[in-house]
């Protein structure tokens, strides 16, 4: 199973379970930050992304995110809050995941409006008080769960 | 069998089968026996293959260098009543009394690693057919853009050229006609000719725009523009801010794919307005073809198929080693955007990157 989403398939599964768990105003704000980036910076990146990856990466990389999409757009029908740019962003942050921060700033630049909300998207911590539960820290029972769900034998 | 060995598989959690080099099970725990569902007399002395039948297993013969030493490796194991179940098992060479022995383990797979075994299985063949279908649309598209190019070239040098030669035998038998019943026959005829003419010239158009073949992408766009404008009332704008010039194949994309979203606008968006813009990102061309007409939810509308317009648009760019976004939602138009990068070796599916066809 580790192949279909690349090396770093457990950060994209984290994730993916933990865009489930968003609420309506953490959707908001990745929203909001999504719009606040130009198409054209964005088209930047994902051309940084393709132009650096082999096909089979460029496979997993899309693999992500449309499973990302997929999970946004599911959790924007519960919230019953629908605007693209909440699983358009969910489906960069997820491809850039699947990359690594290894293709530098087209990361930053895709994982941005998500990372609003998930602050270890961008290496990075929020103080404690505020921050939500994070996709890549030990003791978030949503990473549990996806490192669960995740394991393979 | 000495009693430490045998004090030491029965202490184990796992079904412990020993065998000698001739591949007969001299011992056998009894988790071994359940699992297999013998008594411990029947177990011993069996062929360890009639355990695993149809399996290849390899006995270890002696101490070191046997490939499978040390590490699990799938098997099926069938019990005495022929029922199956997965395991994994892994070979560990032992000297007993002076000769080598095999021990083999044997673990059943859980329910949830069977799952996950099963998914792992899924996956890969998902990723198979995935190739397939991706190999199968390089194809197709491929094979469209060919048979495009054959039919306008047929049209142009056989079709036109015939219609041509009979409308200007027509125009020779007007001069010689007197009878004004027989002129005004020819007349509708000679109507009739042109607007084949007309129509064959036409389609030659929408099958290679000539602005296209001297690398005037923003002007076959526009020709397309005004040729919509005319029979929807949409009203288009087309904001060009390309200043490279695109190599002919990645011009035909990119025309291939606004016209495929434009064409999807006309049909099923409802819209007021549509604007396409071009713009030069990374050495490459970003297209976006935003309308605000009624756009829909994608939950619902990317459940059904019947949508290969929309998948064509995605995989012309993709295969071009490109990438494409298309996005609605329910009263706020759609966005079709798409870059390809303008290195020719990308545009031709099958051509660059491996991407054998």
């Amino acid at each position: 199973m580790d192949h279909i989403f690349g090396r770093d398939h457990y950060r994209v599964i984290a994730l993916v379970a933990r865009i489930a768990d968003l609420t309506p105003e953490e959707a908001g704000r990745v929203t909001d930050a999504w719009k606040q980036t130009s198409p054209a910076d964005r088209a930047r990146a994902w051309a940084g992304l393709v132009r650096t990856t082999t096909e089979t990466e460029r496979y997993q990389i899309l693999a992500a995110a449309s499973l990302a999409r997929r999970e946004a757009l599911a959790a924007a029908h519960r919230m019953q809050r629908m605007d693209w740019a909440f699983w358009a962003a969910a489906s960069d942050a997820a491809a850039a995941v699947a990359a690594g921060p290894g293709i530098g700033s087209p990361y930053q630049t895709l994982t941005a409006p998500l990372a609003t909300v998930m602050p270890s998207l961008a290496g990075r911590q929020a103080p404690a008080e505020t921050r939500p539960a994070d996709v890549t820290a030990a003791s978030s029972t949503t990473s549990a769960r996806a490192r669960k769900s995740a394991s393979t034998p | 069998m000495n009693n430490p060995i045998r004090e030491l598989s029965d202490a184990f959690p796992d079904a412990v089968v020993i065998v000698d080099s001739q591949g007969k099970t001299i011992a056998a725990n009894a988790q071994a026996a359940s699992l297999f569902g013998y008594n411990e007399r029947e177990i011993t002395n069996m062929p360890v293959k009639a355990l695993f039948p149809g399996q290849l297993l390899t006995v270890p013969r002696q101490r070191s260098g046997h490939a499978d030493t040390g590490r699990y490796f799938e098997v099926v194991g069938t019990r005495s009543d022929s029922t199956q179940f997965p395991a994994v098992a892994a070979w560990m060479p032992l000297l007993i009394d002076h000769f080598v022995a095999a021990v083999l383990t044997i673990r059943v797979i859980a329910e949830s690693q069977s799952a996950q075994f099963v998914l792992s299985r899924g996956l890969e063949t998902l990723i198979w057919e995935g190739q397939d279908r991706q190999a199968l649309l390089r194809y197709l598209i491929r094979a469209r853009e060919e048979e495009r190019a054959r039919i306008a070239a047929d049209l142009h040098d056989d079709a036109i050229q015939v219609i041509s030669a009979a409308s200007l035998r027509a125009q020779q038998l007007g001069l010689q006609l007197r009878d004004p019943i027989a002129r005004q026959v020819l007349g509708k005829l000679q109507e009739t000719l042109n607007l084949s003419l007309e129509r064959l010239r036409q389609l030659i158009f929408d099958l290679r725009p000539p602005d296209l073949e001297s690398g005037r992408l923003a002007a076959a766009l526009r020709a397309y523009h005004e040729e919509m404008r005319s029979d929807s009332g949409i009203v288009y704008k087309l904001n060009d801010r390309m200043t490279a010039q695109a190599p002919d194949p990645v011009a035909l994309l990119i025309y291939r794919n606004v016209r495929e979203a434009l064409t999807n606008v006309r049909k099923h968006a409802r819209a007021r307005t549509v604007t396409v813009e071009l713009l030069d990102i990374e050495d490459g061309c970003l297209a976006r073809v935003v309308d605000d007409g009624v756009g829909y939810d994608p939950a619902e509308v990317e459940a059904r198929p019947g949508h290969l317009g929309l998948v064509l648009i995605k995989e012309r760019a993709e295969l071009a080693g490109g990438w494409c976004r298309i996005e609605s939602c329910p009263g706020t138009g759609t966005t079709v955007e798409f870059w390809v990068p303008l290195a020719e070796s990308f545009a031709e599916p099958g051509a660059g990157r491996g991407r054998a066809g």
